[in-house]
């Protein structure tokens, strides 16, 4: 049984099409990429189901449970939480306090619930255990506007991962940052698929995906291209083509990063 | 380890000034009454309390869920005229007319705060400032109720009478500057405890990055519309508190003068900042009519001052603050 | 049903919505071209009103001399506003521009205030108080030469935004700010031809509308509540809409004054705002593109 289930979602900004008829199904447990060149739909694709963007059409359900058109704040309440690709943290709070909103939003999604949720503010212990988990220890009272872009990836990575939640969507995770961080993530994501958590991964490192997706969905002008193993989508010359053929930018943005 | 012990060892000394400090501005503030020399000197302390009051409301709202509104004047009107109108019209009990006040703004806050919130920032200002424009205009046009520019006079005065406990006579400066600070230090623990604990937090991570709170699950519009509530509630009290310190009440309540106040104090003292906006408003109310200057010059110079730290230092006093412990944090890492 | 009351009532509104219309234009094109929310409009227009009275009191000039000075004075202020304080303001701080326009407006309102004085002055053109009657309805000479101006105005705008390169950088700039920097436009020269045109027809209005009021620091604040509502009405930053939501607020406000007080239809307003808010959120006429 598949957790997230995306059918016919379809997003056109002034009569363009982002995405068109995109359907896919993510499994629990695994590891999927969706991969394609800039402009494929990527972007779009993760903000409709995160609730960010409302899709023209499609449906969306996690766990069996329709989120077609909630709102974000509701898609997180239901286990779906995302980061961005501009990697956001709260610059002004401490690490502590950026992970305790991440460990509480859901709780707090009104301020009326608080009155309730009042004794589920999260342990220090778990907030510190993330941080660690991250590598981020000696920095945990600092204001997160001192940490450097690669560690603040993390930050938001550690806080995606803090609320538990049923499926993770890394929106670029290894854009812009060097190879020891990319090292470092990679450790994370072991560590992820060993507790079996359910990761959607958006990324253009290739080698990277390859090495840590179980399935993988390629996109081209908002169409699903084609959906396989790591190594079907890497035989496959249509693939090669799309990537070649439109997006010569993207291996020159690799190269750079 | 050591380390941090010796830092907070360092900085015992420091706080204990803090502390001693603190006691004595207390202590200051409860006995001014006694303190001040004449009527003049603690009318400018019941100004004070008044606009640190209202500084606090409007730095909820714009400092902490940072939406910039405009309404808070058209709700600290509102409260003015409930009492006038309550109290000199209606006949209602002076304090019948504090406790009306806050919920009828309560009321407008969602009447407004629901539309424009969800709609946009620029809306959302917009609509604000209209409301308050329009609620002047109905002061001034609906003179059956408000009878216009001649005001409602003559409000009776706020007094406590508890025999043997206290007696205090509203219509005594002296006496209603306790009456004053009866209803505001409250009032402002009130908004402390919002401030400094996990609401105010949820409210500063909205106003950082409305994006990522909202994936984590935080409801932003209903978080804004709290601390827009909120803030037009204390708001509306304060204005009813005011209107019987005037005694007086017309179309002038509503003035953009109040509004231009409020920023002024939030801005400079700095937004989402407790303290140092409550040092503003002491700086900004008592000091220029300590050094009696004329209305007209001294908006000209918060003008010009405001202008200036929207340009240079746009996060006031609690953000040069803020900066430097950046600063400390950056040398230690 | 009394033709001639109708007939009257029409050309009330009309004129009332062409009036408001001329009010609201410069707020309009600046919100549209910078995203500024100008909160000095009121003491702009204000500003307008007194440059007025100084060159038809004190140096004699004709009405639509006066009118055409002020205009040029004060589009000269919204010049220096730019270069020394409004270009420093970088795109999406919306908030700053707000707190700086409103600082704006403080200096300029309390300065007035402190020099001039709060007491009201008039401007006197006997030659424009005479009446046309025709058909048992009259319209007063001023308010017709106001609403002409603001015809030739908004007409004068329109073509300027739509057939020069001047008006069409800035439309570009509303709506591409980054296309419009590719093709090798200044986005700050064109931000402040906007602020100097947006600055100089407030003025203008201020000056072409002063006759019609008494004049005193205060005098934009009674107005600047339509300004607002119709900008919010017709869209932000949509000139066409503005000019619109002049006209249906003008006539509305013409039609229910028979009918209705004062501050019902300031009631009624505001509600039209809310409700259209929640209907069509980008106004009656904005579809995500400005001007």
């Amino acid at each position: 049984m598949s957790l997230l289930k995306v059918a016919g979602l379809r997003k056109s900004f002034a009569g363009i099409r982002a995405v068109d008829d995109l359907s896919f199904s993510i499994e629990a447990g695994s590891v999927t990429a969706l991969i394609g060149p800039n402009g494929s739909g990527k972007s779009t694709t993760i903000d409709c189901i995160s609730g960010f963007t409302k899709a023209d059409a499609g449906r969306v359900t996690l766990a069996g449970r329709d989120i077609t058109g909630a709102p974000a704040h509701a898609v997180a309440a239901a286990g779906l939480v995302r980061t961005f690709q501009n990697v956001r943290v709260y610059e002004r709070f401490s690490l502590r306090d950026n992970l305790r909103m991440a460990a509480g939003g859901t709780a707090a999604a009104k301020p009326w619930h608080l009155l309730r949720s009042a004794r589920r503010i999260p342990a220090i212990a778990l907030i510190d255990e993330y941080i660690e988990r991250v590598g981020l220890k000696t920095y945990r009272e600092a204001p997160a506007a001192i940490l450097s872009y690669g560690q603040r990836k993390l930050l938001a990575l550690a806080a995606a991962l803090i609320s538990r939640p049923a499926i993770v969507v890394l929106d670029e995770p290894l854009a812009g940052v060097n190879p020891s961080v990319i090292r470092d993530l990679s450790n994370l994501l072991d560590g992820l698929k060993a507790e079996r958590q359910t990761i959607v991964l958006i990324e253009h490192h290739i080698p990277f995906v390859m090495r840590h997706c179980d399935h993988v969905v390629v996109l081209e002008a908002g169409r699903k291209l084609m959906e396989g193993t790591p190594a079907s989508v890497q035989a496959d010359e249509r693939v090669m083509r799309a990537y070649l053929g439109s997006a010569t930018s993207d291996v020159a943005g690799e190269k750079a990063a | 380890m050591t380390a941090l012990a010796a830092s907070f060892k360092e900085r015992a000394p420091q706080r204990y000034a803090l502390v001693a400090l603190g006691i004595a501005a207390a202590f200051a503030v409860v006995a001014a009454p006694v303190l001040a020399p004449n009527t003049y000197i603690i009318k400018i302390g019941i100004m004070t309390l008044i606009f640190a009051g209202l500084a606090q409301a409007f730095n909820l709202i714009y400092g902490f869920a940072g939406q910039l509104s405009f309404a808070q004047t058209g709700f600290w009107g509102i409260g003015a005229y409930v009492s006038a109108i309550g109290s000199q019209r209606l006949g209602l009990s002076p304090w019948v007319c504090l406790m009306i006040a806050p919920v009828l703004c309560l009321a407008f806050s969602g009447l407004v705060g629901i539309p424009a919130l969800r709609v946009s920032r620029a809306a959302f200002v917009i609509v604000t400032l209209a409301l308050t424009l329009l609620l002047q205009l109905v002061a001034r046009n609906w003179t059956e109720v408000t009878r216009g520019p001649m005001g409602i006079p003559g409000l009776p005065p706020l007094s406590i009478s508890i025999p043997g406990v206290a007696e205090l006579d509203g219509a005594n400066p002296f006496h209603f500057y306790w009456i004053a600070l009866l209803l505001i230090a409250p009032l402002l623990m009130v908004l402390y405890a919002i401030m400094a604990t996990r609401t105010g937090k949820i409210l500063l991570a909205v106003n950082q990055d409305e994006a990522l709170a909202r994936s984590q699950g935080i409801d932003v519009v209903s978080w804004q519309l709290f601390a827009f509530a909120v803030s037009g509630a204390a708001c509306g009290l304060i204005g009813a508190l005011y209107a019987f310190h005037l005694s007086i009440i017309e179309p002038g309540i509503f003035d953009m003068y109040y509004t231009q106040m409020l920023l002024i104090i939030v801005i400079a003292g700095g937004a989402g900042h407790f303290w140092s906006v409550l040092g503003a408003s002491l700086v900004f109310t008592a000091l220029p009519e300590l050094l009696r200057i004329t209305p007209e010059w001294r908006l000209v110079a918060f003008g010009v001052l405001l202008a200036v730290i929207i340009l240079a230092m746009p996060r006031g006093f609690g953000g040069f603050l803020e900066d430097r412990r950046l600063r400390q944090w950056r040398r230690r890492m | 049903m009394d033709f001639s009351l109708l007939g009257q009532l029409l050309i009330n509104g009309l004129i009332l919505g062409a009036i408001y219309a001329l009010v609201a234009v410069g707020l309009s094109l600046i919100f549209g071209v910078l995203e500024i929310v100008n909160f000095a409009h009121g003491q702009i227009f204000a500003l307008g009103a007194f440059a007025m009275v100084a060159l038809s009191n004190f140096l004699g000039l004709p009405y639509i001399a006066g009118v055409a000075a002020s205009g040029l004075l004060i589009a000269i202020v919204g010049w220096l506003l730019y270069e020394g304080l409004l270009q420093h303001l970088k795109s999406g701080e919306f908030e700053r521009g707000i707190i700086l326009t409103l600082a704006i407006g403080m200096v300029v309102q309390n300065t007035l205030l402190a020099t001039v004085g709060a007491t009201p002055r008039y401007i006197d053109f006997p030659e424009l108080y005479s009446r046309f009657e025709f058909a048992g309805m009259g319209i007063e000479q001023l308010r017709l030469t106001a609403a002409v101006i603001a015809l030739v105005v908004l007409g004068g705008v329109w073509w300027l935004l739509m057939h020069t390169r001047f008006g069409m950088a800035m439309r570009a700039l509303a709506q591409n700010p980054l296309a419009a920097t590719i093709v090798g436009m200044n986005p700050k020269r064109v931000a402040g031809h906007a602020v100097i045109l947006g600055m100089g027809l407030t003025g203008l209005a201020g000056a072409s509308l002063a006759p019609l009021f008494t004049v005193h620091p205060l005098l934009g604040v009674s107005l600047l509540f339509k300004a607002f509502a119709i900008v919010i009405i017709g869209g932000l930053g949509h000139i066409p809409g503005a000019a619109v939501a002049a006209l249906i607020v003008g006539l509305a406000e013409s039609f229910a004054g028979g009918l209705g007080s004062t501050v019902l239809q300031d009631v009624a307003v505001f509600a039209l705002m809310i409700v259209l808010l929640q209907v069509k959120p980008l106004g009656l006429f904005g579809r995500g593109a400005r001007i």
